[in-house]
């Protein structure tokens, strides 16, 4: 299977995402199968990061205490999901990958943020170290990560309102300074606003993307995101200052 | 632990009991895959086609046995499975970090798992058990 092979272009949709489009329809070229399921429209890659302990691995679970497979999850680990949804009639693929255990700054290899659409950028908002440390993760978004990704930035941990250090506003201020970046709290715990953060994140990213970028977004491979040296051969240009604070 | 990515026997009647009805005509799943404990849509119907080859598959309920303990006994070694050639075909689905040179495959949403296998070295494979998923 050729990657990005289950996405066909779909006859005149155009690239307008109207709210309530009509669903795609099967294109007559798709060889893959005769009756295939209806395939998804986008594949999209997203990675969630931020310091030790503010909750991304959270993020992007459901049950975070109620685990049957606690080998899978603790010896282990999570490397990454992939999750379907819907939005605006379009079927979308996430590859979300978590970067917990990743934390310094510079561990993260540069092929996660190369090929990510979206970047999830987390803060705890009871542990005021947290929130300080977002620069630094801007300069590595900066250096590495394609200009065009969707940054979205995520105060977590809501749920332990009486311990907040960084107010709401403070998490508003900062995303102000990054052309384009959105902000949101949420909880992971209580699961609020969690679901509506990737729907988010995909919405934004979707609304940007011209429809022959996305058909071959994604590459099918797992070790393409294999760790590698920590200097890459060749970087992406920087991203302009204006993103970074 | 893990079987190796060796061949693939092709698709056979399913041997575990009324599995025969899950697949259709096509060799492919007749109904929808989803996670026995929390409903998540794993697979659509139509989206993998049976497999059997033999994978040892670790036991899904025991909390503290370890899946990097190679010779651990506990697990199961399952023979019936759905195969997909590419990881986007599922739904939903959750991939554990290497165990050598082995994913193991878990629901996305709760985490219940191993559900299925994933070997490196052959991109172009992916299994989920019948045992360890609800049908519908």
């Amino acid at each position: 299977m050729e990657p990005g092979s289950g996405l066909q272009r779909r006859g005149g949709a155009g690239r307008e995402f109207a709210a309530g489009g009509s669903p795609a329809l099967s294109g007559p070229q798709s060889r893959r199968r005769k009756q295939p399921p209806r395939p998804a429209d986008f594949k999209l890659q997203v990675i969630i990061i931020g310091s030790r302990g503010v909750g991304k691995t959270s993020l992007m679970e459901r049950f975070t205490d109620d685990t049957f497979c606690e080998a899978c999850k603790s010896t282990v680990g999570v490397d990454f999901k992939i999750k379907t949804v819907e939005l605006r009639g379009k079927k979308i693929r996430l590859q979300i990958w978590d970067t917990a255990g990743q934390e310094r700054f510079n561990s993260i290899t540069s092929a996660y943020y190369r090929s990510a659409k979206g970047i999830i950028l987390v803060y705890d908002i009871t542990k005021k170290e947290t929130f300080e440390d977002l620069p630094k993760w801007m300069k590595m978004i900066d250096k590495y990560a394609s200009e065009d990704a969707e940054l979205l930035l995520v105060g977590n941990k809501l749920d332990c309102e009486v311990d907040r250090e960084i107010t709401r506003q403070q998490g508003e201020k900062f995303a102000q300074q990054i052309t384009g970046m959105r902000f949101c709290e949420a909880s992971a715990k209580d699961n609020f606003n969690v679901d509506e953060i990737f729907l988010k994140l995909v919405d934004d990213i979707l609304k940007k993307m011209p429809l022959d970028i996305m058909r071959n977004e994604l590459s099918n491979s797992i070790l393409s995101l294999q760790p590698e040296p920590e200097i890459p051969p060749e970087l992406p240009p920087p991203r302009p200052h204006v993103r970074c604070c | 632990m893990a079987a190796p990515c060796a061949e693939m026997e092709p698709a056979a009647a399913p041997r575990s009991p009324g599995a025969g009805e899950l697949v259709c005509a096509r060799g492919r799943n007749r109904k929808a895959v989803l996670c026995q404990r929390c409903r998540s849509r794993v697979l659509l119907p139509g989206a993998a086609t049976f497999a059997r080859r033999e994978l040892f598959l670790p036991s899904m309920k025991k909390k503290t046995t370890a899946l990097l303990a190679s010779n651990s006994p506990d697990g199961d070694m399952l023979q019936d499975h759905w195969l997909v050639d590419d990881m986007f075909s599922f739904e939903n689905i959750g991939f554990t970090k290497d165990v050598g040179n082995v994913k193991f495959l878990i629901c996305a949403d709760c985490e219940i798992g191993p559900i299925g296998w994933h070997c490196l070295d052959d991109k172009k494979s992916f299994y989920i058990a019948l045992d360890r998923v609800s049908h519908e």
